[in-house]
């Protein structure tokens, strides 16, 4: 791929208790690329995006967002940097006590400053930007002022999603996003963010389901902390599918 | 326009505004040389082996006042918990209104701060090393009493029932069905007192009932102060092992951690338990050896000074409304200080590591620093009243509720105690501060804020123990009443404040189930206090 690198992973080490969680992954990401990430439970997936979106620190190796290397912890900088990076999470993350509305603001608070942030939490505030982007994720803007806690896994899922677009982040990272969904909900969620994804933007998904990677430009295979094969959807078959997941415990979904 | 969860937990803090508008007037500036020599002394305290030596000897008394304290309260409160369950008088005589009553008389006892108890009791036998265990045992044991029994009855009662069905006995169908459940939280809830006992004790002692506080308090007046801090220091370093101590058994046995309770289940390691409360036994009685405690002293009265003739009219002319107005302010004041003071302060020190254990350091200082010194403290540069009182009042809770705070909010965090919502909104480049502030007070909102409004009825309590700084309301007046033996007034001022202790309590119960109803309408997923209501009715 050609387009300017929004993250390079270059021969990163995360130790664990008892092997390394992630041992010399290297990885490109160009803006425009969308990358499916695969892998037994246990191979390192979570590590990567953690390593890729700046919460784990790795003990060897370069990570470089965008071409810069990431800014002390702490630091102003490195807070702009982080800005540009949204991570779907697993467990969603969402902050249960606050309002659909104030969840999808919350993504701001890396520009806003503490008069903004703590009037969040008082009024609503950029109403007519969250119901868009509620309308674009088609979910009903009348449910801005609801508790989060009140919504169905599906609908929370969105407003994940609608946080992270609220983000505009250059990097999408997602941590298996559709791993408690039923697969109509599954498939809609995947083609949102495949469509948003487009350059000047970059996606890092990782999934358990192959039967799902064909839109995908690229598909990483991670095993045991390493990285298998890294090639286009179309040159991956079953077997190496199969030597992937070979011996561990949990099957993927459709696999067979 | 509704304020957001993350809001309460600081709005409390918004008392600072008035406070720090009055306190220029009431400072006389007169003592911050002597505030800079107290600091100075906290870094070179005394290593004469004299004064260390007899600090030793009265962190002694005051650890053995607390550990026999302690033990009296535990029994007395699991006896008086089990006549006043109801659960239980309907197993034994298929009535519960005898619970019912024992209940109601229980409220009295509880309703009276260890310290007014040790002042009545020295008032009437005499100093005796049995007064100031008795102070600590009578009120907690009324409040261990209270959440046995409030835990007992809020257990389920079927598998009870089944044994019962089945033919067992009462008693023997009690143990089984309702022992089990009990003994974790019963064992948990036990340590942490033991923690209170020890503060409670070092109170006793600055009021003369014996062990170090006396030090303290003359070292203070008498402005020794690098004496003081060997003493204090030496306190910091038993009160910090013995809570880690009781935290780590805590962990090890697999008990619920303090406010949690309602994970129920039962601990782990039985046999280490048992043995270890045997082993308890023989600690107790050598305790009690070497401080020669005399159970028997506390039926023998003391020669009384002459009583001033009773004047109900001088009881009448007191100011009662505004003695009654005094304590609230001061009890308020002190509350939402330590509320609201406490998580302002981690958000203050929010992005340095070192931050975070400074203010720890600080809050250990509030928990065992008793009030009455640190308002002695501040008379050096503030006058005397009531706001001086609710500031000492107010840092002492400060290092109560931080330490909570801390614990309930770290639970299910990392290493830097961050919950996972405040890690992401780290990760997607929010500072530090803003995302405790959004991901983790959001959840512990209301189960703190619960806490805090049975705190607020803990400090109305323990207003009586600021009295000594003057114009506190009904504990200074207490406090000249008993030193000058009026008994009239002694009488009416202590049914006062427990009149005023018990609305208090019953009006921080319905805020706490308010708050707690909140939180259980709100998903819970992400709670880090998950409150049952027996389990928020624990802590003290």
């Amino acid at each position: 791929m050609s387009g300017p690198a929004v993250l390079e992973l270059e021969a990163i080490r995360v130790a664990g208790r008892r092997a390394p969680r992630l041992d010399g992954v290297t990885l490109r990401l160009a803006a425009g690329e969308r990358v499916a990430l695969i892998g037994p439970s246990g191979a390192g997936k979570s590590t990567m995006l953690g390593v890729a979106n700046g919460l784990i620190s790795p003990e060897q190796g370069t990570v470089r967002w965008r071409g810069e290397p990431p800014a002390r912890a702490g630091s102003g900088r490195r807070r702009r940097q982080q800005a540009r990076i949204g991570t779907l999470w697993q467990d969603l993350r969402l902050i249960d006590e606050l309002s659909v509305q104030q969840n999808i603001n919350a993504a701001r608070l890396a520009s806003w400053g503490w008069p903004r942030a703590l009037l969040n939490l008082l009024l609503p505030m950029d109403s007519a930007a969250c119901a868009q982007l509620l309308s674009r994720l088609d979910l009903d803007p009348a449910l801005l002022s609801q508790p989060v806690s009140a919504l169905s896994g599906g609908q929370r899922q969105r407003v994940a999603l609608a946080r992270l677009l609220r983000q505009e982040p250059l990097l999408l990272l997602a941590d298996e996003p559709l791993a408690s969904l039923d697969p109509r909900l599954a498939d809609e969620l995947l083609t949102l963010l495949l469509l948003e994804a487009k350059a000047p933007r970059a996606l890092l998904l990782s999934l358990h389901r192959p039967d799902l990677l064909s839109d995908f430009d690229r598909v990483v295979g991670l095993r045991a902390g390493r990285i298998v094969f890294d090639a286009p959807p179309g040159a991956i078959d079953p077997s190496m599918l199969q030597a992937l997941y070979a011996g561990a415990t949990a099957a993927p979904a459709g696999a067979a | 326009m509704r304020l957001a969860t993350p809001l309460w937990v600081l709005a409390p803090a918004l008392v600072l505004v008035p406070v720090f508008g009055l306190l220029p007037g009431l400072s006389h500036g007169g003592g911050w040389e002597l505030i800079g020599q107290f600091a100075w002394a906290a870094v070179t305290p005394s290593l004469d082996p004299l004064v260390l030596g007899s600090a030793l000897q009265g962190l002694g008394v005051t650890v053995g006042i607390a550990l026999l304290g302690w033990a009296a309260s535990l029994v007395l409160g699991l006896v008086l918990g089990l006549l006043s369950s109801r659960t239980v008088w309907r197993t034994l005589s298929g009535n519960a209104w005898p619970a019912e009553v024992i209940r109601r008389l229980l409220a009295l006892p509880r309703a009276i701060h260890e310290l007014l108890w040790g002042l009545l009791l020295l008032a009437l036998l005499g100093l005796k090393p049995a007064v100031a265990i008795a102070a600590i045992a009578i009120p907690y044991g009324a409040l261990v009493a209270r959440m046995t029994s409030d835990l007992l009855d809020a257990l389920p009662t079927r598998q009870l029932e089944a044994l019962r069905a089945a033919g067992a006995g009462p008693i023997g169908a009690l143990l089984t069905a309702l022992g089990p459940p009990l003994m974790p939280q019963v064992i948990s809830y036990g340590g942490y007192r033991l923690e209170c006992a020890l503060r409670s004790a070092t109170l006793l002692g600055v009021f003369g009932l014996g062990g170090l506080g006396a030090e303290l308090r003359l070292t203070l007046q008498s402005l020794n102060f690098r004496e003081l801090w060997s003493g204090l220091w030496l306190l910091l370093a038993v009160m910090l092992s013995l809570e880690g101590l009781l935290g780590a058994l805590r962990q090890r046995w697999a008990m619920p951690q303090r406010f949690v309770l309602s994970q129920g289940g039962v601990g782990r390691r039985g046999r280490e338990m048992v043995l270890a409360g045997v082993a308890l036994v023989p600690l107790l009685v050598g305790v009690a050896r070497v401080l020669e405690v005399d159970p028997l002293a506390l039926v023998q009265p003391h020669p009384l000074p002459p009583a001033p003739p009773v004047d109900w009219a001088g009881v009448a002319a007191l100011p009662w409304p505004s003695l009654i107005t005094n304590t609230l302010v001061l009890t308020l004041t002190a509350a939402a200080l330590a509320v609201g003071g406490a998580p302002l302060l981690l958000l203050a020190v929010r992005p340095w590591g070192w931050g975070r254990v400074l203010v720890q350091l600080l809050w250990a200082l509030g928990r065992l620093w008793p009030p009455p010194l640190t308002a002695l403290l501040l008379l050096f540069v503030v006058q005397p009243g009531v706001l001086t009182g609710a500031l000492a009042l107010a840092f002492h809770n400060l290092g109560i509720l931080g330490r909570l705070l801390l614990e309930a909010s770290e639970a299910g965090g990392d290493r830097a105690g961050r919950t996972p919502a405040e890690q992401a909104l780290e990760a997607s480049g929010s500072g530090a501060r803003l995302a405790l502030l959004y991901g983790r007070y959001s959840s512990v909102a209301s189960s703190y804020l619960a806490y805090g409004a049975y705190r607020a009825d803990v400090i109305l309590r323990e207003s009586v123990v600021v009295g000594l700084v003057g114009a506190t309301g009904l504990g200074s007046q207490l406090l000249e009443a008993l030193s000058s033996f009026a008994w009239d007034q002694i009488a009416a001022l202590v049914l006062a404040y427990a009149g005023l202790t018990l609305l208090g309590e019953d009006l921080s119960d319905r805020i706490r189930q308010r708050l707690l109803a909140q939180q259980h309408t709100s998903s819970s997923a992400t709670s880090a206090i998950p409150g049952s209501p027996a389990a928020d009715a624990l802590p003290a």
